[in-house]
């Protein structure tokens, strides 16, 4: 760990005064304190806004609003989401060892740091630690890596249970600056790779993350995180589905479908929603359904099962709602 | 009974290595190479320097001093080749430099401040390539590990395979696995007066003694290696590694006691770990099952791990076997060593796993095809066992589990998305005992103090010591106080030294603790009767009863004998011989494992275990249980998860961390059914015991993989068995 500043605020506006450049936003401290235990990341100033309001759950008619600050396993044991929205408080619960639910909060994690090995080994080479050095992960141990959404430089997966459930659930983020406050789909938040794989989401520079809301969704009540995985706690998806769906009389109205270990983001899978709509809830739909899953998907050495992997994650989490 | 250890553990009031905080300690840190082979060019230490708080930086130009080379068995199971040595780069992970800090937060930030410059060449660290080019064996003496084991001499295998009605040959492959204990390695090391003390977690500490002296150039007894709670050690604290090493050179150099610890990550390649095994196995047999010809080549990275020599030649009768090691020498891999069941898991996966094939090739139940080919003896010498009852463990587990559920025929039993599978094995592991010393001494307070350099790495030796010494002198058990985990007590040779490996620190030292109690007890009588201040001065026909001297019409407890008599202590020191060899001596389990896999994403997930054992007389059935189940659970772990994983191109271990090594969580873990026969080994000691430490290991990942098997029709030669590979 390298030596840093440190200060601690009590307000949004005091945090925004105290970001500049090379400074980092302290909460549960899960990634950032592991990773500056590692010197992935140096920050010279480290802001901790454990103590900025930045709580509460609450739910009205247009949906639910969760803060930034809200811790994992809080979220993942409130009412107002574990009823409505099976598959968020599946995610949380899935993620990570209690201890670090316990900690860890809902606006860093959206902000946490891929899990590839290389990334966090600063004694190998990584675009997105140290721009233009190179890739190990593409000819090296890639089983836990992305196979859509990857570029050249960068094979990385998002690492988020939640976010795959938030994405699936067409979530916003609220964002405020030094400029103000803005809103912005957690779908547009994420960057793929590109040549660029440093640059990973729309966040500007001291921007903080104050909140999500998930629009309201009354048949997401009908839905399901499934977490494909080596062991059965404290292990990052091999592949992981978000689905919801909307059945009336035996016929999907609609679906929402996206999944986790896969992709260099969060990702959402509109084209199997498309196949299930107005399809019967029945297993040939959702083999009909998945049957593009994974087009575009890019292999690699270590990691060829994925494409087939997602798709059956996705069928299981259907057969699973289907009863 | 309770482990007497448990609440100084669980309260935090147990100390091991790294909890010792000595007057004027420094902090050792260590910087380890990036790169798998190479050269040394330069090391910038300037940066690391100017940090605050550092004392000095030792490193291949500004050497601590080793002046001895690894002594007995060290030489074989530890890394010769001493930190520093030369400016030569072995494998990924090597210590480079030791960063001695006025606190242990300063030496680590000066650790990565230097800056060290590499010529690098291409590693030699693929043993998927490696193997393709194996070598013979160096022949050890003294050292079983590695020989040719035939019969008949000369024996043509492939033909007798060929003449073999029933074949199955099959290659299977068992990754490079680490220890991961809890407590990674550590020491404190503190010099007086040319004197050192070492405070570092061992499984022997004798031989923890001799080795460290050895390498600094000092008398063994000049060492005093205090240990007296190890945190898991598993064959990986059997022998000496760098950690301590440098802990106890720096200590020497600077003049003031220095701390070393391992990291999580340093510790997969500055310490042991088990080498990656590839096996070939031919099995031929006659319709009836009856085998006729056993081939059991290996190929390994180290003659350490050796499973035909540890596995085949103990588990079925053959006339015709043929056993051999090949190994992929110098390689550019961190050193190989012991870990449990050393060649026994990966040996008993193979040809457990062989079995089953053969099993499903000949139509026939795997039990009644073990059952055709029980062994009686020893199938090379054709010396009979001691006590074998893994007949019955067959037969008790079988019903215990419900094997006659079971079909034969892979994937027919579905419970909603999940296929069901059965599977089980055998488990053999040579029993034995080695030639200790135990004192026992009888103290004023009323506690009698039972004394050995034996180790509890958390195996129950306190507590079996403590169980052991109150049944030995008829007092109750809160009147023994044992005492282990010290290099200056009681020891008598070369064997002992090792202390707890091998599964037989209970059967060598139960017996001498019987020996010195009797002998200790004829001193307490003969003090009784001689010391002045007893009431029993002079007395004749006095005996020992429970804690009390008895006669001339009156009795005492030795402790108010001893307060008495004013004296400190009086006691002595009784010895046991080795085993006789007029018999072999092993322990036995018969394991039955239930496996479900998912059928859509092929999740391979234990929903149970039950296994029988035969380890002789169970003396602690707590302590033994939770031995078992432990094993057992180690061995699972092989075969659903572990793997450490080497980047061939650069040595590299790329998931070197708690998050990435992939071990078992409570969540994996199922009850395990334990079943001890119980049937004391009276051939093999007194008290009948026999091992049980690795027992558990030896043959559970077989299990888990015929279940496997079962549940899907899809046979998993590669540990470990992960989604991916089922996926349909």
């Amino acid at each position: 760990m390298r030596p840093y500043t440190f200060a601690s605020v009590r307000s949004v506006g005091e945090a925004l005064g105290q970001a500049r450049d090379g400074s980092a936003y302290l909460a549960g401290g899960t990634t950032l304190v592991d990773l500056m235990k590692l010197e992935v990341v140096t920050p010279a100033h480290v802001v901790d806004i454990t103590a900025v309001p930045l709580r509460g759950i609450r739910a009205d008619a247009t949906g639910l609003f969760i803060g930034a600050t809200e811790r994992m396993a809080d979220v993942a044991g409130h009412d107002l989401v574990a009823g409505p929205y099976p598959m968020l408080a599946e995610a949380l619960r899935q993620s990570a060892s209690p201890q670090i639910r316990n900690m860890a909060t809902i606006g860093g994690n959206l902000l946490q740091r891929t899990r590839c090995g290389y990334f966090r080994d600063p004694a190998t080479a990584c675009n997105k630690r140290s721009p233009g050095s190179g890739c190990p992960a593409v000819g090296g141990h890639n089983r836990s890596h992305a196979i859509l959404g990857t570029s050249d430089a960068c094979v990385a997966t998002h690492p988020s249970d939640m976010a795959v459930a938030l994405i699936a659930l067409d979530a916003r983020l609220s964002l405020r600056g030094t400029d103000g406050e803005r809103t912005l789909r957690l779908a547009d938040f994420y960057r793929l790779p590109g040549s660029t794989p440093h640059l990973e989401n729309e966040l500007r520079p001291g921007e903080l993350i104050t909140g999500v809301t998930v629009p309201a969704l009354s048949w997401a009540r009908t839905s399901v995180y499934l977490k494909v995985r080596d062991r059965q706690s404290y292990e990052f998806a091999l592949c992981s589905a978000a689905v919801a769906v909307n059945v009336t009389n035996g016929v999907i109205g609609e679906a929402r479908v996206a999944a986790g270990g896969v992709g260099a983001k969060p990702w959402r899978l509109p084209g199997v929603e498309r196949a299930l709509k107005g399809r019967p809830m029945r297993l040939q739909t959702f083999e009909a359904a998945v049957a593009h899953a994974a087009d575009g998907a890019r292999p690699l050495s270590h990691n060829a099962f994925k494409p087939a992997l997602l798709c059956r994650t996705i069928i299981r989490a259907l057969v699973h709602l289907a009863g | 009974m309770d482990r007497i250890d448990a609440r100084a553990k669980v309260t935090g009031t147990a100390k091991y290595s790294s909890d010792h905080n000595l007057p004027e300690m420094a902090y050792g840190y260590m910087v380890t190479s990036t790169i798998g082979k190479g050269q040394i060019t330069s090391m910038d230490l300037s940066m690391a320097r100017a940090a605050g708080g550092v004392i000095e930086i030792y490193t291949p130009d500004n050497r601590l001093s080793f002046p001895g080379t690894m002594p007995a068995l060290g030489g074989v199971f530890a890394e010769t080749r001493h930190p520093f040595a030369d400016r030569e780069v072995h494998y990924y992970g090597q210590v480079v430099a030791l960063v001695v800090g006025e606190t242990i937060e300063q030496a680590r930030d000066a650790a990565a401040l230097i800056k060290v410059t590499y010529v690098a060449q291409p590693p030699k660290s693929s043993f998927e390539d490696a193997k393709q080019n194996p070598a013979d064996p160096p022949s050890i003496p003294g050292l079983p590990l590695g020989e040719v084991i035939e019969k008949p001499v000369g024996v043509d295998i492939e033909a007798a395979l060929a003449a073999s009605e029933i074949r199955v040959e099959e290659t299977y492959d068992v990754p490079p696995r680490h220890h991961m204990m809890m407590e990674p390695h550590a020491a404190v090391a503190a010099w007086q007066a040319g004197e050192l003390t070492i405070f570092s977690g061992t499984q022997g500490p004798a031989a923890h003694a001799l080795e460290v002296a050895t390498v600094l150039g000092v008398q063994p007894a000049d060492v005093h290696v205090v240990s007296p709670y190890v945190g898991g050690a598993f064959g990986g604290k059997a022998f000496t590694w760098a950690p301590t090493l440098l802990a106890a050179a720096a200590s020497r150099a600077l003049g003031r006691p220095v701390k070393v610890v391992t990291s999580r990550e340093q510790l997969f390649t500055v310490t042991g770990h088990r080498a990656a095994s590839s096996q070939t196995f031919g099995l031929g047999a006659d319709r009836d099952g009856r085998l006729k010809a056993i081939k059991h080549h290996t190929t390994s990275q180290s003659l350490v791990e050796d499973p035909g020599y540890r596995t085949t030649a103990k588990f079925y009768a053959t006339p015709n076997v043929h056993i051999k090691l090949s190994i992929t020498p110098d390689m550019n891999l961190p050193a190989a060593t012991i870990m449990r069941a050393p060649g026994d898991e990966a040996g008993s996966f193979a040809l457990e796993s062989a079995m089953d094939e053969l099993a499903v090739a000949l139509g026939m139940d795997p039990i009644e095809l073990r059952m055709t080919n029980y062994l009686q003896g020893t199938l090379i010498e054709g010396k009979p066992y001691s006590s074998k009852h893994l007949d019955e463990c067959y037969q008790v587990g079988a019903e215990r589990f419900g094997w006659s559920r079971r079909r034969a025929q892979p994937g027919t039993v579905i419970d909603g998305d999940w296929r069901i599978g059965m599977g089980m094995s055998t488990a053999i592991l040579d029993s034995g005992r080695a030639p200790t010393a135990v004192r026992v001494t009888f103290r004023p307070n009323g506690t009698a103090t039972v004394a050995c350099a034996t180790s509890d790495a958390g195996t129950g030796m306190w507590t079996i010591m403590a169980l052991i010494g109150a049944g030995a002198l008829n007092i109750p058990v809160n009147r023994i106080k044992p005492a282990l985990g010290d290099s200056r007590l009681p020891l008598v040779g070369s064997n002992d030294m090792y202390g707890a490996v091998g599964s037989a620190a209970t059967s060598t030292v139960t017996p001498a603790i019987l020996v010195a109690a009797q002998e200790a007890v004829d001193e307490l009588v003969q003090h009784a009767t001689t010391a002045e201040g007893s009431p029993l001065f002079g007395a004749t026909g006095v005996r020992y009863d429970g804690g009390r001297l008895v006669g001339a019409g009156t009795s005492v407890d030795f402790g108010e004998l001893l307060t008495r008599t004013r004296t400190s202590e009086v006691g002595a020191q009784g010895t046991t011989a080795a085993a006789d060899d007029s018999h072999a001596y092993a322990s036995y389990a018969a394991h039955f494992c239930e496996v479900k896999v998912n059928r859509w994403t092929g999740e391979p997930r234990l929903s149970r275990f039950t296994t029988v054992v035969d380890a002789g007389a169970i003396l602690n059935a707590k302590t033994a249980r939770n031995q078992i189940t432990g094993g057992v659970l180690f061995g699972l772990a092989a075969a659903m998860f572990e793997e450490g994983k080497v980047e061939g191109a650069t040595g590299r271990i790329s998931n070197a961390n708690f998050a990435d090594y992939v071990l078992p969580v409570n969540a994996d873990t199922v009850p395990i059914d334990v079943h001890f026969l119980d049937y004391p080994d009276t051939r093999l000691s007194p008290t009948g015991a026999r091992g049980i430490g690795e027992l558990g290991t030896v043959g559970a990942a077989a299990a888990f993989a015929n279940a496997v098997y079962n549940a899907t029709g899809k046979r998993i030669r590669t540990l470990p068995i992960t989604p991916d590979k089922l996926l349909t």
